[in-house]
């Protein structure tokens, strides 16, 4: 059964189109790559899904629910939660208060909270940061944070935007672990990476974006076999 | 625990030294001054629910302190309205106001905000101004008499010393810092933060920014208002400057920045502050200390200058005063007290 389904979804930012026409939908309980190079629209594509642009073209089914023109919050309570390329830690904040944020939108009493956002930073492994400041955190630690403040909203899909990004191949591997733990669980999750190695050991099936368009789809074996993909990342002559 | 237990005691004893200050002081000035604080403490902790802990810099609380007090004494002067009723008029006037402004307001972000608060309190200054028949214009309204307060028969007070003005004060400080640790010990404080820090994170994580923000506007406003209503009936006068002013909200902020912005203390500290400074600088109480300590004579040059502007210099040297704050101490007194206790939640290194 298909939890998200992306049907002919366009973006436009005056003339050009960040997104053209992509549709693919995202089953549940697996994992979905989505690569493609610098400018692809992979971000644009998150950011069209979790309500922070409406799409100019098409139709975001969540759930069997139509999303178009609801607001980040309103997608959120739904059931569908994302996590920044760019981190966004609630600096001032500790590691908890940050983490109970998310667990807050489900309860208002903190002591709940503050009891979910602890099973969460279990299973990021981050529980010994309880008490530190987020801003203070190093970029390995605050990526699992994103990730376990997204988390506490109890989402049935979790969309991370290049999570390994910018991490070393030991906090990398930490995040694959991590990823596959949460799949364990029976979270619907949908992955941007420019990592292919660690892209393919997770993806289930993977969606490729070239210039805003969808190139292919496939399992990672035929996606990386597909010679229209070699092109798009090595250019036409290497191939 | 034993912590705990410490800061009820003594947080109980100072409240009860607070009660019964009224008993031992007879002193006007004295009981003048505690309750100058009270008004600031108020003030600033109003502001630091929608600065401090909402990240929402508003520069323009002066119309919520001046709806409030205008109100409370437009009805007393002119409709005999008693001002315990006439203040709760003000509150439901200020939260409408509030909800106008911040859908208005709160479609801006950062510096744009910031501008449309003040453009927004001047207008109401400008209209208080000019909307003579109802406000008496630049004249201002003048409401010395103040109705003796009555449960059936009793009188409990007649408003002619400082004293029952002394525990609306009391009362009123009392009450914002109790909202404020109720906010910060609440959902409602977690997402204000969450707000405050990062509002595009906080909306991802399901929190509407729109209702949140005007929450935290109505909570700071209303409080503002009642603020602005004892001002009022304590001075006994208003007119635009003094209570709708651009002054009057830079003060408001500056309290609450200079004691440290989004903690529960820090607008108490910046009053301990501000308030004897100001009086301080207002009353030429420092040139007479500097001619009493004989740094300087009375009938030198300096000593003529000095009581000549100091007075005037007032504003001048909270300027400083601010720019040395934000330079030194950018997390207020509050911060930097923080920084020299032992830190429990050290940054990772």
């Amino acid at each position: 059964m298909a939890i998200l389904e992306i049907k002919s979804v366009s973006k436009f930012f005056g003339g050009l189109a960040a997104n053209s026409d992509v549709s693919f939908s995202v089953e549940q309980g697996t994992i979905m790559g989505l690569i493609g190079p610098n400018g692809a629209g992979k971000t644009t594509l998150f950011n069209c899904i979790t309500g922070y642009y409406p799409p100019s073209r098409g139709e975001v089914i969540f759930d069997g629910r139509r999303m178009n023109g609801l607001q980040p919050d309103k997608v959120c309570m739904l059931g569908m939660v994302r996590t920044w390329q760019k981190v966004r830690p609630l600096a001032k904040l500790s590691v908890i208060d940050n983490v109970m944020v998310g667990a807050l939108a489900h309860t208002s009493s903190l002591k709940h909270a503050r009891e979910l956002a602890m099973e969460q930073l279990k299973v990021v492994r981050l529980e010994h940061r309880e008490d530190f400041l987020a801003g203070g955190l190093p970029i390995g630690e605050r990526k699992k944070l994103e990730v376990a403040r997204a988390l506490a909203t109890k989402p049935k899909l979790l969309l991370l935007d290049e999570v390994m990004g910018g991490l070393n191949p030991a906090e990398s591997e930490e995040i694959i672990q991590l990823i596959l733990d949460i799949k364990a669980q029976g979270l619907t999750q949908m992955v941007i990476e420019h990592d292919m190695k660690a892209i393919m050991r997770i993806s289930d099936r993977i969606v490729v974006l070239t210039s805003g368009e969808k190139l292919t789809e496939g399992t990672p074996q035929e996606v990386v076999s597909n010679q229209d993909v070699i092109d798009a990342y090595l250019g036409e002559s290497h191939a | 625990m034993t912590k705990t237990i410490l800061k009820a005691v003594v947080g109980l004893i100072l409240l009860a030294a607070l009660l019964v200050v009224p008993r031992y002081v007879e002193s006007p000035y004295a009981l003048h001054m505690m309750i100058l604080l009270f008004l600031s403490v108020s003030q600033g902790q109003s502001w630091n629910i929608l600065g401090g802990y909402a990240g929402q810099y508003s520069v323009g609380h002066a119309a919520y302190f001046g709806v409030g007090a205008y109100t409370t004494m437009m009805l007393m002067h002119s409709k005999q309205v008693v001002p315990w009723v006439g203040v709760w008029v003000g509150v439901a006037i200020v939260i409408v106001v509030a909800l106008v402004i911040g859908s208005i307001c709160f479609r801006l972000r950062g510096p744009y905000f910031v501008l449309a608060s003040i453009a927004v309190a001047e207008i109401m200054r400008l209209s208080a101004i000019n909307l003579t028949t109802l406000t008496n214009g630049a004249e201002g309204i003048l409401a010395t008499e103040i109705p003796a307060f009555k449960i059936g028969e009793r009188v409990i007070t007649d408003f002619l010393t400082k004293v029952p003005f002394y525990y609306i004060g009391l009362f009123l400080a009392l009450l914002t810092i109790g909202i404020t640790y109720w906010v910060q010990h609440s959902k409602l404080g977690y997402y204000f933060q969450a707000i405050r820090e990062d509002q595009d994170a906080a909306h991802s994580l399901g929190i509407h920014i729109t209702i949140y923000k005007n929450i935290g506007l109505v909570i700071s406003a209303v409080l503002t208002s009642l603020a602005g209503a004892f001002y009022g009936i304590y001075v006994g006068f208003v007119d635009p400057p003094t209570v709708l002013g651009l002054d009057v909200s830079v003060q408001i902020m500056l309290i609450c920045i200079i004691g440290g912005m989004g903690t529960i203390w820090g607008p108490v500290l910046g009053s301990l502050l501000l308030v004897p400074l100001s009086e301080a600088l207002r009353s030429n109480m420092i040139t007479e200390g500097l001619v009493k300590v004989g740094l300087v004579s009375a009938d030198s040059r300096v000593g003529l200058f000095l009581k000549e502007n100091l007075a005037h210099a007032h504003v001048l040297l909270y300027g400083i005063l601010v720019v040395l704050v934000i330079l030194f101490m950018p997390e207020g007194l509050m911060g930097f007290l923080k920084k020299l206790a032992p830190r429990r939640n050290r940054e990772a290194v």
